[in-house]
């Protein structure tokens, strides 16, 4: 019996590490900041191209059932995939694809889905009405905001309450009252003013939340790949920059900083397997995949944050320079660190799941 | 402005005026005079940038607020010019390329020679001369007594060769001051050499660096045998490190002064405003803890005016005020990022008001422990130069 769980559980290791691998083949942490560079601030911010190759590589639809046309995995699966995206900074909006392609999946829009999930026609969730929450209200004509990487999408899936649940509405971007803002990354924020659009079905709110969270998951693994990567490079230079006969590294004040830096991201990539792990297993209550899930995503954006300020500040006066590549991490921590819920309110979402599951 | 308006003002004896008319005097010409869409500008201003207001300033006689006025300065008490640069930033009064002002002019009032003086006070006076600073290099930012850029005398002129490296706005500049090496054999900061440099002389090639703001405030300056007349060194040959350093101290309190600090709580308290979490006691508590730290900041800050008052020099505790103002203005920027939501991520202004920034403020933030000295560095000084501890 505990021989058989075993071997699940190494099947379940290779599985991840296969699929970490191939990740990491088509964007290699460290590797193409020429690509990177050359898509900022131009709409759509990434490349069309990339994100087809990442829909068939099954990434986008990687949560969708396998009877849906997705690969059925779990979020450790999906997680890995976004950490490595995080570490090689791909502006390619794949939570957001991911979160759609859920979504669809829902309410069995195959048509809509299976061109999202090949990556040929990119829709995104137009869910948020204010800044930092997380909730969907699903206020007919209120506008859509911080829609990442707008630009790029062909149609929006636009919730839209009606009685107890929320309607999935279908607008194309043709015609859509679509505004975009430049992102510290080189990406883009787009504003949608709802109209019109094809209700595809409805859903109980809970499962966009429970679609949400999973972004937020997502979110902080991709967050955990931008710090670590950063943190790599980091000590890279410490190694390297010699400054009063030695190298930087040797001084102590610096060596004690990046043991503690090197602590937050250990504490951090432990809170995310464990949260990935929560989702995975059947059966876990909902408040304990919702607490496991903020724990995470607190931990990711404080980490991300300390740790690329941290590299710029141990990188001296070159890392406060735009063609330094430590500064690219900084910014795309920037935009992300808050998406999906900032972490005042995921502690404040663990405090209120935590005590519902005690009760 | 007429000649006959210009000379009264600049005979003008400010420092004679109270401490309230003074700054009354300075409230009202910076509302009548200051251009209104130059007030706190995202980033420092370039010199085309601002020239109308310094003609302004200039008409008045208050471009060099600290040098005496038989040079052409305002004369002012370290406790008046407290008040100038208090009510500038009140006002949003942006920073002019003022390397010619707060460095050179006072080095050169102190350690020139009298000809030095006449040559290119006025000049620095009347705009003609637009000075930038040539002291970090890429292998010598923390270690700066480790620079390399040589400057080789052969008959009346030195020839330099070297690089400098986040040198402000040398776009702008005509004039570099620098800190070259004139004796490879000495230990580190006794070969040093202070030497002004024109910047059309051939072989001086500029190249802007784009920061992380975007913006091209820093440069790097390539010498590529300049030839420098021999009287535009300063001071004694191999004794510019310590005419540097003496003026590092007045570097240190201008960089530790409240006014970037103090400016941004200001926009935090917009910001919460905005968002709607101003009165929402987590958010109070995280406030008036900046506030707080504020109000004590300003307290050690005016101990440290009271020296200069006293005319008394600065010791290396004043890198105590640096380093705290530096950090105090990161956490109030990274307050303003927590708060702001997904709007943290976006490169412009909210809605495009200017107040609402606060990408734009913590990326502005960032360098403030990086530049003028590392927290790092200063630390170092205050463990080992104040504490003297061993090591």
């Amino acid at each position: 019996m505990s021989a058989a769980l075993d071997q699940a559980a190494e099947e379940r290791a290779e599985s991840i590490r296969m699929i970490r691998d191939s990740a990491a083949g088509l964007a290699p942490r460290g590797g193409d900041r020429k690509r990177i560079r050359a898509l900022r601030f131009e709409a759509p911010g990434f490349d069309a191209g990339v994100l087809r190759q990442m829909g068939e590589q099954g990434w986008i639809g990687l949560r969708v059932p396998e009877e849906r046309g997705g690969a059925g995995l779990g979020m450790s699966e999906f997680c890995a995939v976004a950490e490595e995206l995080g570490a090689a900074l791909a502006p390619e909006p794949l939570v957001g694809a991911a979160l759609s392609a859920r979504l669809l999946s829902a309410v069995g829009a195959e048509a809509p889905l299976a061109r999202l999930l090949s990556g040929e026609a990119l829709v995104l969730t137009a869910w948020q009405e204010a800044a930092g929450r997380l909730d969907v209200p699903g206020t007919a004509d209120a506008p859509r905001l911080f829609i990442g990487q707008a630009g790029g999408a062909e149609a929006f899936l636009v919730p839209v309450r009606e009685g107890d649940g929320l309607s999935l509405r279908l607008q194309p971007r043709a015609g859509a009252d679509l505004t975009l803002e430049k992102t510290q990354d080189g990406g883009f924020f787009g504003t949608l003013r709802p109209s019109g659009g094809e209700s595809l079905g409805t859903v109980a709110v809970a499962e966009v939340e429970d679609a949400l969270d999973e972004a937020a998951l997502g979110t902080a693994a991709y967050l955990l790949g931008v710090a670590d990567q950063a943190f790599t490079v980091t000590l890279d230079y410490l190694r390297t920059r010699q400054q009063f006969g030695k190298p930087i590294g040797s001084f102590q004040a610096l060596q004690h900083r990046a043991a503690d830096l090197k602590i937050q991201l250990a504490l951090t990539r432990a809170s995310i397997e464990s949260a990935a792990a929560t989702l995975d297993r059947e059966g876990s209550p909902r408040a304990a995949r919702r607490a496991a899930v903020s724990r995470a995503k607190a931990r990711a954006s404080d980490t991300a944050m300390l740790v690329t300020k941290q590299s710029i500040q141990l990188h001296g006066g070159i890392g406060y320079t735009d063609e330094a590549d430590i500064s690219l991490y900084l910014r795309k921590t920037m935009v992300l660190f808050n998406q999906f819920g900032p972490a005042a309110l995921h502690r404040r979402r663990f405090a209120a799941e935590a005590r519902e599951e005690e009760a | 402005m007429s000649q006959s308006a210009e000379m009264s003002s600049a005979g003008t004896n400010w420092d004679a005026l109270s401490d309230e008319e003074f700054r009354a005097e300075v409230r009202r010409f910076v509302e009548s005079e200051y251009p209104a869409e130059l007030r706190n500008p995202q980033h420092r201003l370039h010199w085309e940038q601002g020239q109308a207001w310094f003609e302004k300033v200039k008409a008045k006689g208050w471009v060099a607020p600290g040098w005496p006025r038989e040079l052409g300065g305002m004369g002012l008490s370290a406790a008046k010019q407290i008040i100038l640069i208090e009510e500038y930033e009140r006002h949003g009064v942006a920073r002019l390329p003022d390397h010619g002002v707060i460095m050179l002019g006072p080095l050169l009032i102190r350690f020139g020679t009298e000809a030095q003086r006449s040559r290119f006070l006025p000049r620095i006076l009347a705009g003609e001369d637009i000075w930038c600073q040539g002291y970090s290099e890429p292998g010598a930012g923390s270690d700066l007594a480790s620079l390399r850029t040589e400057a080789v005398l052969d008959g009346d002129h030195y020839v330099v060769n070297g690089q400098k490296i986040w040198t402000t706005l040398a776009t702008d500049a005509n004039w570099i001051f620098c800190l070259v090496r004139t004796d490879k054999t000495a230990k580190k900061q006794e070969g040093i050499s202070f030497l002004l440099i024109d910047m059309k002389t051939p072989g001086v090639t500029v190249r802007p660096i784009i920061n992380l703001g975007l913006h091209d405030e820093f440069c790097e300056v390539f010498f590529d045998n300049v030839r420098v007349p021999r009287e535009n060194l300063v001071g004694q040959p191999n004794k510019g490190w310590s005419m540097a350093k003496a003026l590092l101290g007045f570097e240190r309190i201008f960089l530790g002064s409240p006014r970037q600090s103090g400016y941004a709580l200001g926009r935090l308290k917009n910001l919460a405003e905005r968002m709607g979490v101003f009165d929402e006691p987590d958010f109070q508590e995280r406030y008036t803890r900046l506030r707080l730290d504020l109000e004590d900041h300003k307290a050690l800050y005016e101990t440290y005016v009271a020296i200069l008052r006293r005319g008394e020099s600065l010791g290396p505790d004043v890198s105590m005020l640096k380093l705290h103002q530096a950090e105090l203005f990161q956490r109030i920027t990274e307050v303003m990022m927590d708060i702001a939501g997904e709007n943290a991520g976006l490169l412009e202004p909210m809605g495009g008001n200017r107040d609402l920034h606060p990408s734009g403020q913590f990326i502005e933030a960032r360098p403030t422990t990086i530049y003028g000295g590392s927290s790092e560095i200063q630390r170092g000084i205050l463990a080992k130069n104040v504490l003297e501890l061993p090591g």
